[in-house]
């Protein structure tokens, strides 16, 4: 039995040697790589701890290195918030950082976030990276509760060395402080000076991988330890040329808890109360307009809108100072023109703009969910993240004016954003321009229905009595109002007839004077058709306007003659055949004679 | 499919220019009103036997064009942006 165990124990043993191996021979290329310089600054002046550090590393190994590991303590990876890292000397405005992967979690190493060099660094070379990294919670209120008037103190702990899978060969910390109060703070290991803000730890020499020598920093921090709990971010395209952004907004005092009562006398009379914020500024994009800021109540009239070259600083001032624990709740929106963000060619769409914006300077956002609202019947949508991780839910519809089949919704969220995250995010998709005319549609066949309604209701018959004279009267009004109309184109037409006659009596052309008369007679023959159709028909309901109308055909008739006999009295002048004294006075006879048909006729219709 | 790159697209503005839109809907709406009140004068004072169903239609078709562009400018104008 014993001899059983021993060979299990061997086994076991040799297995976990050749792991090792496997493991050590992967790990040696990396291995290889010195710390050779590292300059670290600790920012403590805003309630995110950033540490910036300034790394030189040598490859002493005789293969390229592709990679380098970034390492976080164990007792900092939960709230590390952003690593990011570039490669110092270069201009860091247009270039992007270094693509950063974060492996999993050892705990007893810490987190490790692996760096993608630019280029292989080969043997005996040397590159220095910039690593940015933030924490956020990372700071413990000390005391957890402050009165009104008192000021903020902070215990932040950290390591003294550079925390790092390398050797490291020299090193310096300087910590700033946001004011050169420091309650305490570790002095050692040796060598540390105090000057005024900052707070120098190092050099230090020739320092092991993951060597850990804890210090303690407790100092006052008065800035505003403004957290917002949760980012509600809502960016609705038109494509009728808008782009609206709205958030909302529930943010908290994150810093020491208010102890005691709250006297708004003193905060008015007195400026001692140190830790409360006041006031805070967003900026917005430069072509923001129609700028809403409100909360439950309405709008909030405290805020200021300042118009800059490339931004609009809006100053937030809530309805009330913010103190430890305190939180507030407000929607703040804007309009922009959606040639800031959206791009076209044909019926591809690009929507490319903030995943987030600027809400306050080091600014921490815990939850945050965008919402990004397309046109409805938008096909083919891609959405391509910025630079680093988020999650994308499934998308929602939205129903809003005039929508149908509802707009499709894409949802965003992410956890811990800061400043360094305000980076561009792409949608892609496919829209046909056609679909515009879907919502003016919506507005016009209602209203036409409406219209349409109206029609048949007026042909409907709700009366309970049948009035037979009624109906009479009304069949007779319509067949003079026909009549009417009759007799205004057949007064038309002899204005006509006439015109063309003295046309004819200036250019004396008799064959287009003879053509144009045919055409006039021959409607004019139609209308006395109508006439004698309406006659018929009104017969039955009314002898005497059938009458009146017989009237109106003799009338018509004798205009006939008369028009005929001026036709051809100016014939015979243009022909020579007739002086032209003689002429005008037979024209002026036959003028009155029509005044007087005309007037008949007036008589008759002006009866009805 | 290949990811289309914005350097190479053309930045989108409205078919409409946004600060014709008050101009565009009160013309619009004023045509569309009197179009309307024509039509429902029509169908007040035409009796049964001088109506005309197409006549009719045609008034009620324009006038609900006009209403309808007019209303979708107004709607833009006060900054629904549908």
């Amino acid at each position: 039995m014993d001899y059983f165990f021993v060979r299990c124990n061997m086994i076991r043993i040799s297995l976990f040697c050749i792991l090792f191996a496997i493991v050590f021979v992967i790990g040696q290329e990396q291995d290889n790589l010195v710390n050779t310089n590292v300059e670290r600054t600790l920012d403590l002046v805003s309630h995110l701890p950033k540490e910036i550090i300034s790394v030189t590393i040598e490859n002493r190994g005789t293969k390229g290195i592709r990679s380098y590991d970034y390492y976080v303590e164990p007792q900092h990876v939960n709230n590390v918030a952003w690593v990011g890292a570039n490669v110092k000397g270069k201009d860091n405005d247009d270039q992007a950082g270094l693509p950063i992967k974060q492996e999993a979690t050892d705990k007893t190493k810490g987190a490790v976030y692996r760096i993608e060099l630019p280029n292989d660094l080969r043997a005996g070379q040397t590159i220095t990276l910039e690593i940015e990294v933030v924490h956020a919670h990372a700071l413990r209120m000390y005391p957890a509760e402050v009165t009104q008037t008192e000021r903020q103190l902070v215990l932040y702990k950290t390591n003294a060395y550079y925390y790092s899978s390398y050797t490291t060969q020299t090193q310096k910390t300087v910590v700033t402080l946001p004011t050169d109060r420091a309650e305490s703070y570790t002095q050692t290991p040796k060598p540390v000076a105090k000057n005024e803000q900052t707070i120098t730890y190092g050099s230090y020499e020739n320092i092991a991988p993951f060597t850990r020598n804890d210090i303690s920093l407790h100092y006052e921090n008065n800035n505003p330890f403004l957290t917002v709990s949760n980012l509600k971010r809502w960016i609705e395209i038109s494509h009728w040329g808008n782009i609206a952004v709205e958030e909302t907004v529930d943010i908290y005092h994150s810093g020491a808890k208010l102890k005691g009562p709250f006297s708004r006398l003193d905060y008015q009379r007195r400026q001692d109360s140190y830790s409360a914020v006041k006031t805070f500024k967003t900026s917005l994009p430069a072509s923001a307009r129609d700028i809403y800021y409100r909360d439950e109540i309405g709008n909030v009239s405290t805020s200021h809108v300042k118009e800059m070259q490339d931004q609009v600083e809006v100053e937030i001032r809530p309805r009330f100072p913010l103190y430890g624990g305190w939180k507030t709740h407000y929607i703040l929106g804007y309009n922009v023109p959606s040639y800031q963000y959206l791009f076209n060619k044909g019926n591809q769409y690009v929507l490319k703009m903030r995943l987030i914006d600027h809400v306050y300077d080091d600014q921490l956002l815990e939850q945050v969910t965008i919402k990004i609202v397309l046109p409805e019947y938008t096909r083919n949508i891609e959405f391509y993240p910025p630079p680093y991780n988020v999650q994308r839910l499934p998308n929602e519809k939205h129903y809003t004016y005039l929508d149908t089949v509802g707009r499709p919704v894409i949802v965003i969220t992410k956890r811990n954003m800061l400043f360094q995250h305000i980076q561009d995010f792409e949608i892609h998709y496919t829209f046909d321009k056609i679909m515009l005319f879907n919502e003016p549609m919506l507005i016009v066949i209602p209203l036409f229905g409406l219209f349409c309604l109206v029609i048949v209701l007026v042909r409907l018959n709700f009366s309970i009595t049948h009035n037979e004279s009624n109906e009479v009267r009304m069949r007779i009004q319509a067949i003079w109002d026909q009549i009417i109309e009759i007799n205004l184109k057949r007064t038309n037409f002899y204005q006509k007839l006439d015109d063309a006659l003295n046309t004819y009596k200036t250019n004396k052309d008799l064959k287009g004077y003879n053509e144009q008369r045919k055409k006039i007679e021959t409607e004019l023959k139609t209308l006395q058709q109508d006439l004698t159709n309406l006659q018929a028909k009104i017969k039955v309901d009314s002898v005497d306007s059938a009458e009146k109308i017989a009237e109106l055909q003799r009338l018509d008739s004798q205009q006939r003659e008369v028009q005929q006999l001026l036709s051809s009295l100016a014939e015979k002048l243009v022909g020579g055949k007739m002086q032209k004294q003689a002429y005008l006075d037979q024209e002026q006879t036959a003028r009155n004679k029509l005044r007087d048909i005309n007037k008949n006729i007036s008589a008759i219709i002006n009866q009805y | 499919m290949v990811r289309l790159n914005v350097d190479q697209m053309s930045r989108y503005v409205s078919p409409v220019n946004p600060a014709a839109f008050p101009t565009l809907s009160i013309v619009l709406l004023g045509i569309g009103i009197f179009l309307m009140a024509w039509f429902f004068v029509y169908e007040v004072t035409s009796t049964k036997y001088t109506r005309d169903w197409k006549k009719e239609i045609l008034i009620a078709l324009v006038a609900s064009i006009f209403l309808g562009y007019g209303g979708l400018f107004l709607l833009l104008w006060v900054g629904i942006y549908i």
